[in-house]
């Protein structure tokens, strides 16, 4: 017990070191502080619409359009704020050559490696708690109801994160600068949201009947197979203005945690065996 | 350890968790393949269950197969659902297994039933169907459902990132708010459809839609007079230019309830803001509301549901629901209101039935009998008019007194006292106006007496009857509801 003690206690005071670094991000601050503002600022743009009366029920169209604008935001700051702390974790310390003196301790490059993971995990999650928190409070303003169904979005939204986090810091870890890596976590979100239209390249190949074109076809069938698809997620935008006990999205929640922390789990590997043949 | 062996086991462990990422996304696709098709049969089965007896078809409709699809699925949901005891019950051997089905779907409870039937496999070759259907663009309740429609139409950018639809149908909507203060109604139309297009559960949409359609838009429009209205085969009705907008809003209101078929508010509007305060139609407007309070809804959406009831006449059903409305509310300050209104017409409808069976019977004795326990029914109407009158301060108490007091002069071939009589009560009671104003035409028309110019103008309108331009000898060959 006490071996396994001493093994996670080094991973995670390197988790509580990052996550601190983290807090210091002028970037990361930077972003949080916009997020928040849009986040904020969207009440301000529904009170140009006016509640208009059916009958007897208050049509709350500023509460959708809060929720749409806030979901969003989320979306597009948090993933900003993930791709840029899970490309810079690695490279900072190598480019301040902080990492010789860390590796240099009693700590194995796995842990090392973990210990960063999960530093930056608790950046993206600290950062989604106050912006969901944010959100959280404008409607529970607004409908004085808790909005429940919010935390789900949040929650599917941070394991969305995880695995273009896991994927970026892969990168991450092959660079010295993080430069690199947070153009590849761009563009790794942006195909990672793309990874639909293979099954509509295989649905649409062998058509004309060539072998190329069958091929392609086969090909795009395969990496749409293997490759880690982001639009499964849009769930989260779903979920928000839909009504609680919808059997499917229920049984969606869990299998989309689990494909996550898959992907996650094979970015994690792919950044140890990266990192481990590296020289430092 | 070994170098190579340390890299083997990584590269296996890589490859292992990308086939079990790969197992996993095929689940996945799996269940939003069963979402789709599951949203499509709730979409069928509403339209089944409320709205398929009384619309007609045109032939744009021929080229979907949502209905045959819909049936084949039902016979196979049937046999599977038989063995479950609790849904068993439900199913009524005497309806269709499309109607059985359309049933269970309209009920929340088996939500998780139906699921369980979208996910079997074997429904598997229904499914496949139907997504080959919906690439060849057969399938007409499929088109908007979420992912149902990226799937048919191709993958669309917009979809993709960030869930920019939505936000695209919010920010339409704010032009469509512009449009309304600037007074344009025609713009904003078809820019409420393209909203509900982008986001089929942007529920706001379809209600303010609606609300637009059948109040705004008409509140300037003059009434068409009935011979000038034109048949409409489509809503089996006829139709001026008011009525036009508020067959467009019920339009509206119903493609929103396809996709949201647990959102109290769409039935509510369509029921209480279009049938019961445009159209009169209480039969609809009960139909509706009936369906609201299925879902979860607010309390007062009963208070609407229990009102319809009565004004379409079913006051046992009104009276029984009030009841219940007042053992769940104690405090509710208007239930001991109607149920006294609705106890009252009770009594009074019966002594109505019991009259018209003793003109019928051939025995004194029995005769006596039922005219006496008549005049007993409506002095029990007429002491709860008095306590709806004195208790309740309800001017409909009086004017149902002062209603019964005239009655009893007609019978008794009193005719202009009779008339008289009405004549104070429709003053008393304004919302009763028409019934009063009907009564005394009659009873004029019957005892001689000379009609006003109004009265003459009324009987002429009712001479000419509901004919309209084009209106076929049997307008009512489809089912109303």
């Amino acid at each position: 017990m006490s071996k396994v003690i001493e093994f996670v206690k080094g991973p995670w005071y390197i988790a509580v070191y990052t996550w601190r670094e983290g807090l210091r991000r002028k970037t990361l601050v930077g972003f949080l502080i916009l997020s928040l503002l849009v986040i904020f600022g969207a009440t301000f743009m529904t009170s140009f619409l006016n509640q208009a009366t059916v009958g007897d029920v208050t049509t709350d169209m500023d509460l959708k359009l809060i929720k749409d604008i806030c979901v969003t935001t989320i979306s597009i700051f948090g993933v900003l704020i993930t791709i840029f702390i899970s490309a810079s974790v690695v490279p900072v310390e190598v480019e301040n050559r902080i990492i010789y003196t860390v590796l240099s301790k009693p700590v194995r490059r796995f842990q090392y490696l973990l210990g960063k993971f999960l530093g930056a995990q608790l950046i993206i999650i600290m950062n989604l708690c106050l912006m969901g928190g944010l959100f959280f409070v404008a409607l529970y303003i607004k409908q004085r109801i808790l909005p429940t169904l919010l935390l789900w979005s949040v929650f599917l939204t941070y394991f969305e994160f995880l695995i273009v986090s896991a994927l970026t810091f892969a990168v991450a870890c092959a660079s010295s600068s993080s430069v690199l890596p947070t153009i590849a976590g761009l563009f790794i979100y942006i195909t990672g949201s793309l990874t639909e239209y293979l099954k509509d390249v295989y649905n649409r190949s062998g058509q004309t009947g060539e072998f190329l074109d069958s091929l392609i076809g086969y090909l795009a069938y395969i990496l749409w197979n293997i490759l880690p698809n982001l639009q499964r997620f849009s769930l989260k935008t779903q979920i928000v203005n839909s009504q609680p006990n919808d059997p499917p999205t229920d049984v969606l929640i869990p299998q989309l945690v689990l494909y996550a922390l898959i992907y996650a789990v094979s970015g994690y590997i792919i950044a140890y065996w990266i990192f481990r043949k590296r020289e430092v | 350890m070994n170098e190579r062996v340390i890299n083997l086991f990584l590269l296996i462990f890589l490859i292992l968790t990308f086939v079990l990422g790969s197992i996993q996304g095929r689940r996945i696709e799996f269940i939003r393949d069963c979402e789709k098709f599951y949203r499509w049969l709730q979409a069928v089965g509403t339209q089944v269950r409320l709205f398929e007896k009384s619309e007609s078809k045109d032939d744009s409709t021929n080229k979907y197969v949502d209905l045959q699809l819909f049936a084949k699925t039902a016979e196979i949901a049937m046999q599977m659902l038989m063995n479950n005891e609790e849904v068993a019950r439900e199913i009524a051997p005497s309806k269709s297994p499309s109607e059985n089905l359309s049933d269970l779907i309209g009920n929340m409870a088996y939500d998780y039933i139906i699921w369980e039937v979208v996910t079997s496999p074997s429904i598997k070759d229904v499914r496949n169907e139907f997504f080959k259907c919906l690439r060849e663009g057969k399938i007409q309740y499929g088109r908007e459902i979420g992912y149902a429609e990226a799937q048919a139409s191709g993958v669309n950018i917009f979809n993709l990132f960030f869930g920019f639809r939505k936000i695209a149908a919010g920010l339409i909507w704010l032009e469509v708010d512009r449009y309304w203060h600037q007074g344009l109604l025609y713009r904003m139309v078809p820019l409420m459809r393209t909203c509900v297009a982008l986001d089929p559960n942007f529920v706001e949409a379809y209600l303010i839609g609606a609300w637009h359609l059948a109040y705004n838009a008409t509140a300037k429009l003059p009434d068409t007079p009935q011979h000038l209205k034109k048949w409409s085969q489509k809503y089996n009705a006829c139709l001026g230019e008011k009525e036009t907008f508020y067959y467009l809003g019920i339009d509206f209101l119903k493609r929103g309830i396809r996709h949201n078929p647990r959102e109290y508010r769409l039935y509510f509007d369509l029921g209480f803001a279009i049938y019961k305060n445009k159209l009169n139609d209480y039969q609809n407007a009960v139909k509706y509301l009936t369906e609201a309070v299925k879902v979860p809804h607010e309390r007062w959406v009963r208070r609407q549901l229990y009102i319809c009831l009565e004004l379409n006449g079913e006051y046992e059903k009104a009276l029984e629901g009030w009841q219940d409305y007042m053992k769940r509310f104690p405090d509710n300050p208007v239930a001991p209101r109607f149920i006294l209104r609705n106890q009252g017409k009770i009594y009074e409808e019966k002594a109505k039935t019991l009259l018209a069976e003793a003109s019928k019977e051939n025995s004194t004795e029995e005769r006596e009998k039922k005219i006496s326990l008549a005049k007993e029914y409506k002095q029990k109407a007429r002491e709860i008019w008095g306590k709806l009158r004195d208790e309740e301060n309800d001017p409909y108490g009086d004017y149902r007194l002062l209603f019964m007091e005239a009655m009893d002069l007609y019978e008794e071939g009193r005719y202009l006292e009779a008339v008289a009589v009405l004549d104070k009560a429709r003053w008393e009671s304004p919302s009763n106006f028409d019934e009063a104003s009907d009564m005394i035409i009659k009873i004029k028309q019957e005892g001689g007496i000379p009609l006003t110019v109004s009265e003459r103008k009324a009987v002429l309108r009712k001479a000419e009857g509901e004919k309209c331009q084009g209106m076929p000898e049997e307008p009512l060959a489809i089912n109303k509801t």
